[in-house]
């Protein structure tokens, strides 16, 4: 028996389903918290299209006003843009409605600070304890700031700080033939525009109505993207892209209408950005080794950390990477244009090379090198998690380990990664290898081990 | 007042101060109890007095109402009247008014209404108590949560019904000088010299959020300092000071004397009898027996209920509204069964103004022809236990009037009575006196002094 979780206060801030679960009182006090964390000033407030968020949002902000803090609503914007807005306005933080690619029923709060960036493990941990202890900051009737609204200034500079970095004329010129797929999300609206107006693409799009609930499973990934995978195949597209809900990742559909494996979208992406920008590149240790061999060609090196955005992003800093990202769940990060998860750069990142080296997506992606790889779950009883990783430890003796993140396995001819899942009461399983056999071969060995 | 005691959550509401005493916690879960009391899914209207804490409590209330299922309507900053009728307009399930009336800006309050527009009686006010303590909330799933809209047209709405019941072509005529204390009063008064022509002259006249010119009390003390030596300098007519939240107005007359805040109920008990065929007043056990004098007058007579505004609701409840001239208290705030049972200072206001209309009389010559009482009140820190033994004693010492043990003791003797009841709002003794003449200095003084020796 699965143990649900259908709610989870944690360093990653407060994630569940609401209703019973996720109420406003919670989203209150943890947004007073926050307030009271980063001190009256102003926060940035903005959501995704869940039909919770509205409520939330309401609870959000009379949370943050009792902290004393000025609040700014930007209305439904993508999580990246809730986050350059942040850095850009010099608020003293941002907060983003959004379960990014959980389940309509679910919603989460992210939270950024005065960088638009998620909080450091210490910062998580304090705000974490800031919440527990109940005591936030009460601002009486004198201190109580407003709530004021921008809805047009967060996009612009959003686009803004991408077009910087690609050739705009070369792309318009080519009046690409786009498939678009925003899963009636945050990003709906400024994709369209994005793609339609400011990259002149010949754009046909579905599910971009922020208005009407999820069409599919949130997650952009092949298996989800059936309908985007048809239209580009209708149309005779150039390329696809499908978001989820808070427009952080991305997913492409070839011209052949065959959705990209996400961790060689990361791989086009980090191609494109190491071909105009020095520094190393930074990926979670479940991203495809095909980052190691793009970054090769350039020379640089691949720094690997434990999964989830805020720690890519901690390395990337630390080392000034030109780019990181995490492969399996479609995240880029480009620092030049924001330090954050941002399907927008991807797109256009994409479209650049494909307008740069006049070359279809196909094609493109016909240069990277071809892995197999397959990732799965398992459920795990209580007290099994040490024995089932120890049991794999010594089912590979020989081979290299990384124990920051769980357990990564690295073989000559491909690597398993087993972590207990940060959200659910599961044990992450990701395997990748050169042929097809291998794979299958490896997966079938973790399996076993984890069922013994 | 203590920060401590700066929180009363009762029948009444939520009242306290912002931050040290209401917090959003509390807003968060008053809030969702009232959504999961109403038992009906129809929409929720809100509406806030111009605190800077409203907008707070605005979002706290919105979330928490659209958790539980329910369309919330927003008025956006509106008197408490105006809520109260746009419930009955829009068909709601009830409202909920933010605003702490005649509090002072760090002060802020929920009151809750019903699908009437009325305050709830005291026994469905007690389940929402018991839904706030017991904290289980109706909230629903994800795909049924409310949404909100905002609402502009309640203002108008509400001047129209004003326009139905009183002669605004004769009314117009009148210059009026209108201390609206930065609160509601100033919106709708704004709107009623733009849209109908009226001559009302408005001072703090600005919303403000953080402080206001001055206390909002309707009080005669108030009016004489703010109000009153501004009357003759205008020209004016008469001149009125209303509250925060626009229920409760005190006036001063033409030649710039304050009235006392005693007088709104029977000056508008004398207007409203002859032409009513409800002959009751209802009102409280602390106001002015000039009422007893004036009902007589039109063959009306007088019902007195404890102080509070519960007590006045629950006691309105039992009678059909036809039965019932006028409802009141001495604090300024008065209710007429034209407009359902609302606390409406906006209403009574016009209603002064018809009186002068109609009787052709200024308004101190309609004051200067009542008999002159003279009415004092005072209040003793409530300390000690030892408030049944206080009243019995008192009763003792003047068991020569008749007594009325029904909140706290009331004895009357001919042209004379006294009060002395605990208040509900405050930890104090309050000590109330009045008589027909000159003021009732020695009993006043005896009274005080005793119940600083009980107290």
């Amino acid at each position: 028996m699965p143990r649900e979780h259908p709610l989870k206060i944690g360093v990653s801030g407060i994630r569940g389903v609401v209703g019973e679960f996720l109420t406003p009182a919670l989203a209150r006090a943890f947004a007073q918290a926050f307030g009271t964390y980063v001190g009256s000033g102003r926060v940035i407030v903005g959501r995704d299209t869940r039909a919770s968020g509205p409520m939330l949002q309401h609870a959000v902000q009379c949370g943050l006003l009792a902290a004393g803090c000025e609040v700014v609503d930007v209305g439904v914007l993508p999580t990246p843009t809730i986050q350059i807005y942040t850095a850009a306005s010099h608020a003293r933080g941002g907060l983003a409605i959004t379960a990014s690619h959980n389940p309509p029923e679910y919603n989460a709060l992210k939270m950024f600070n005065s960088q638009g960036q998620f909080f450091n493990h210490y910062e998580r941990g304090e705000l974490l304890d800031l919440y527990h202890q109940s005591d936030f900051q009460q601002a009486v009737n004198g201190e109580i700031r407003g709530v004021t609204c921008d809805f047009d200034a967060p996009p612009k500079i959003h686009l803004e700080r991408i077009l910087r970095h690609i050739d705009l004329d070369k792309i318009r010129a080519r009046k690409f033939r786009v498939a678009l797929d925003g899963v009636n999300g945050a990003g709906s609206k400024l994709s369209v525009r994005f793609l339609a107006e400011v990259l002149g693409c010949d754009l046909h799009a579905i599910s971009v109505d922020p208005a009407k609930p999820f069409p599919r499973i949130a997650e952009p990934r092949p298996d989800t993207l059936g309908d985007l995978s048809a239209l580009v195949q209708r149309e005779r597209c150039d390329i696809g892209f499908g978001q989820d809900p808070d427009g952080d990742r991305l997913a492409i559909a070839g011209d052949n209408g065959i959705v990209f494996d996400n961790d060689d979208v990361l791989a086009l992406v980090v191609d494109s950005a190491l071909a105009r920008t020095p520094g190393d590149v930074v990926v979670n240790l479940s991203t495809s080794a095909v980052i190691d061999d793009v970054a090769a060609r350039y020379g640089r090196s691949v720094y690997r950390t434990p999964v989830g955005e805020a720690n890519v992003v901690e390395t990337m800093q630390a080392v000034g990477a030109a780019i990181g990202g995490e492969g399996s769940n479609g995240g880029i990060i480009f620092p030049p244009v924001h330090l954050c998860r941002d399907s927008y750069t991807g797109i256009a990142f994409v479209l650049d090379s494909m307008a740069a080296a006049d070359k279809t997506i196909c094609e493109l992606h016909a240069r990277l090198p071809r892995y197999y790889r397959k990732m799965g779950q398992v459920a795990f009883e209580h007290g099994r998690l040490g024995p089932m990783m120890q049991a794999l430890d010594s089912q590979f003796p020989e081979a290299r380990k990384d124990r920051t993140d769980g357990l990564k396995i690295m073989l000559p001819d491909g690597w398993i990664h087993v972590r207990a899942s940060n959200t659910e009461p599961l044990l992450r399983l990701g395997a990748e290898a050169k042929s097809d056999w291998r794979l299958e071969e490896l997966y079938a060995d973790v399996l076993k081990v984890l069922a013994s | 007042m203590r920060a401590a005691k700066a929180l009363r959550i009762s029948t009444v509401g939520l009242r306290g101060v912002v931050g040290t005493g209401i917090t959003a916690a509390h807003v968060i879960d008053f809030a969702a109890a009232f959504g999961t009391f109403l038992e009906s899914k129809k929409p929720v209207v809100i509406g806030r007095d111009p605190r800077a804490s409203g907008v707070m409590i605005r979002e706290g209330i919105a979330s928490a109402l659209l958790a539980c299922g329910h369309d919330v309507i927003d008025l956006g900053i509106v008197s408490t009247p105006v809520l109260q009728h746009s419930i009955r307009r829009l068909d709601a399930a009830g409202g909920i008014s933010i605003g702490a009336s005649h509090n002072s800006a760090e002060w802020n309050a929920l009151k809750f209404l019903g699908p009437d527009g009325v305050y709830l009686s005291t026994a469905e006010a007690n389940e929402l108590l018991d839904f706030y303590h017991l904290r289980k909330f109706g909230f629903v799933e994800w795909n049924a949560i409310g949404t909100l809209r905002t609402d502009d047209t309640a203002l108008d709405a509400y001047l129209d019904e004003l326009s139905q019941a009183f002669a605004f072509d004769r009314l117009r005529r009148f210059r009026v000088l209108v201390d609206c204390c930065n609160g509601t009063s100033s919106i709708i008064l704004k709107r009623l010299n733009q849209r109908f022509g009226f001559d009302f002259v408005l001072i703090n006249a600005r919303t403000e959020g953080i402080s206001f010119a001055h206390e909002p009390a309707t009080q005669e003390s108030t009016v004489e300092l703010q109000l009153a030596p501004l009357v003759k300098p205008v020209n004016a007519d008469a001149g009125f000071l209303f509250d925060i939240d626009s229920d409760r107005v005190a006036m001063a007359t033409e030649q710039g004397c304050a009235v006392s805040e005693e007088m709104m109920l029977p000056i508008l008990a004398d207007h409203l009898l002859p032409k009513s065929s409800g002959k009751l007043v209802i009102t409280n056990l602390s106001t002015t027996a000039l009422l007893e004098e004036i009902a007589a007058r039109h063959g009306g007579s007088v019902v007195r209920v404890p102080v509070g505004r519960q007590a006045a609701m629950d006691a309105l409840a039992t009678y059909r509204p036809e039965q019932i001239a006028v409802a009141g208290e001495g604090t300024g705030a008065v209710m007429m069964p034209r407009f359902r049972f609302v606390y409406d200072g906006i209403a009574s206001m016009l209603g002064v103004l018809s009186m002068m209309d109609e009787r052709g009389l200024k308004l101190s010559e309609i004051v200067g022809a009542y008999p002159p009482y003279s009415i004092l009140k005072g209040q003793v820190p409530l300390v000690s236990q030892r408030i049944p033994a206080l009243l019995t004693q008192l009763q003792k010492i003047h068991a020569d009037g008749r007594a009325n043990t029904v909140d706290g003791l009331r004895v009357d003797w001919a042209g004379r009575w006294f009060h002395v009841r605990v208040s509900q709002t405050e930890p104090i003794v309050r000590i109330i006196c009045e008589q027909l003449g000159s003021p009732p200095l020695s009993l006043f003084q005896s009274l005080t002094e005793l119940v600083r020796n009980f107290a």
